[in-house]
């Protein structure tokens, strides 16, 4: 445990000197070269804006985080019911499967506008944005995860007389999780974009809202902390995902991916 | 009895088995010799009931089979375990599949387990244990359920040769405790020799049965056998059989 906790400060040792580096030179630059607050605030005005209206930056920030959280949350249950239709039915593998994928080209964000004339300005339009764009990637990881199943451990199960329904618990299920997971890390990111670029266009609150009301009024400081607050909580959500990850996909070996020596 | 009468099988037009019969009996050791490609696996999965024959009948004690049997086990060329399952869970998973109480049956896992040596492994996850062990977990597996049938896909053939002798030994005692009626499937002409009661030797595609040779040597069997002259009579022997089904 302690070995593992030691590792992982070793690991975080380089990003962080490195972000405080960069940070540093930021606020060194602003600073020696005069730039007004207005084009870019130093780190430390924008750490102070955060501290200061962190009661504005809340009330917007939870809005915002409710919906990317609902989105990314029907966007799982709905995308791994769809995935388990396309693996059973072949009329859904066939028909719609192939259609889903071809769907993937449209930029989903240029339906936005077209939402809020369906559904109002508001959280309807902001949810189903973010549901619309977080669901197939969903979607097309988990079906491929319940699909490719070992041929073998197929056969195996099938001459040990395991039933469809057994394999389905007890070989697809636990063979589709990493996909899930990996269609899970891809769709919080995407349910947030959802979120904050219909709150761009329509909406009376939310962080995007703040970050768009932000930019009107050339408070560039309370912009910047509204993208802090909301880049530190997308982080954490993806962090979330990687720790419950880490836990539900316990038998893949912990792999050290990447070309570089050393260690 | 296992009664393999006049089994022929066609994938579309290709002809992979024309006309194999043999009685394999109970608490026998068969192992079937052929090159590869030949059809051996094609042979052995219509014995498990997941290929259909093309014409003919495969009967256990009389009944013709038509689908996976409780009392057939089943051993293939790789161990595949589950991997997220621990060792004493991948061999419990027959009894889930079967609705056994698994509670019932976790001594006997242990049993199988320390008999082939890896008890000790029992709550590791396969990736931790080698090729051979994990080799060893699928053979308990597949005797979980006390299958009076064990059928065997060269099971060792991607085992090093010194492990794969001694998998051989072992799997020898194993069988010897639990006097199952084997069928194993190898194209390793010492390996038929070493285990066996009786040997069939295929024929290339379409396969034929093109030989047959009881092995008459004294059991248990050590591996220093495989230096005797009787051992090796046998060997030469077998492999007279598949050369010259080769020339034919
Ligand atoms: N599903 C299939 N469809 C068509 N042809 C097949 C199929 N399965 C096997 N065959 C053919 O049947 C023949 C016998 O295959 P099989 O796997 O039974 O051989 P084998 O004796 O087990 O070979 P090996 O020793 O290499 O495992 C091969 O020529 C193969 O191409
Ligand atoms: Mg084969």
């Amino acid at each position: 445990m302690q070995a593992k906790l030691r590792s992982i400060l070793v690991d975080l040792a380089w990003p962080v000197l490195i972000t405080i580096a960069m940070l540093a030179s930021w606020e060194i630059a602003v600073r020696v070269l005069g730039i007004r607050s207005i084009i870019l605030p130093p780190p430390s005005e924008v750490f102070e804006a955060i501290i200061a209206r962190r009661e504005l930056l809340l009330t917007h920030l939870w809005p915002s985080l409710y919906l990317t959280v609902l989105g990314f949350a029907l966007s799982v249950v709905g995308g791994v019911l769809v995935a388990i239709l396309i693996t059973y039915s072949t009329i859904v593998r066939k028909g719609f499967y192939p259609v889903i994928v071809v769907s993937q080209v449209i930029p989903k964000i240029s339906i936005a506008p077209l939402f809020i004339v369906w559904f109002g300005t508001g959280t309807m339009s902001s949810l189903l944005l973010a549901v619309l764009i977080a669901f197939f990637p969903m979607t097309i990881n988990a079906a491929m995860g319940f699909q490719t199943i070992d041929e073998d451990i197929h056969r195996m199960a099938r001459t040990f007389m395991g039933s469809r329904w057994q394999i389905f618990w007890k070989i697809r299920m636990p063979n589709a999780l990493p996909y899930i997971f990996g269609g899970m890390k891809i769709s919080i990111t995407l349910a947030i974009i959802g979120v904050i670029v219909s709150e761009f266009v329509a909406s009376q609150e939310g962080i995007g809202y703040l970050i768009k009301l932000a930019g009107g009024l050339l408070d560039t400081p309370l912009m910047m902390a509204a993208i802090t607050m909301l880049s530190i909580s997308g982080l954490a959500l993806y962090g979330l995902i990687v720790i419950a990850e880490e836990h539900a996909v316990y038998w893949q070996a912990p792999s050290d991916i990447g070309a570089g020596g050393g260690g | 009895m296992l009664r393999i009468n006049s089994v022929r099988k066609l994938y579309k037009d290709l002809e992979v088995i024309r006309n194999v019969s043999f009685d394999v009996s109970d608490g026998e050791f068969l192992s079937l010799l052929g090159p590869s490609g030949c059809g051996k696996s094609t042979l052995l999965m219509m014995v498990t009931g997941l290929i259909e024959v093309s014409g003919g009948q495969i009967s256990i004690n009389g009944e013709a089979v038509s689908g996976p049997r409780r009392e057939v086990g089943v051993v293939f060329q790789q161990p595949v375990l589950l991997p997220w399952r621990t060792v004493l869970d991948n061999v419990l998973f027959p009894i889930e599949l079967l609705n056994l109480s698994r509670a019932q049956y976790k001594d006997r896992a242990m049993e199988l387990l320390s008999m082939a040596k890896i008890d000790d492994f029992a709550h590791h996850l396969p990736r931790q244990l080698s090729g051979g062990m994990r080799q060893r977990a699928s053979i308990c597996r597949a005797l979980i359920h006390d299958p009076s049938i064990l059928l065997m896909d060269e099971p060792f053939s991607a085992l090093d040769a010194i492990t794969r002798d001694e998998m051989g030994v072992e799997l020898l005692r194993i069988w010897q405790a639990n006097r199952k009626t084997v069928i194993f499937v190898t194209h390793s002409i010492r390996e038929a020799a070493f285990l066996s009661d009786r040997v069939l030797v295929m024929g290339r595609r379409p396969a034929t049965i093109v030989d047959e040779v009881a092995i008459d040597l004294p059991r248990p069997r050590q591996i220093a056998m495989m230096e005797d002259e009787g051992f090796n009579r046998y060997v030469r022997r077998l492999r007279k059989a598949i050369e010259a089904s080769h020339a034919s």
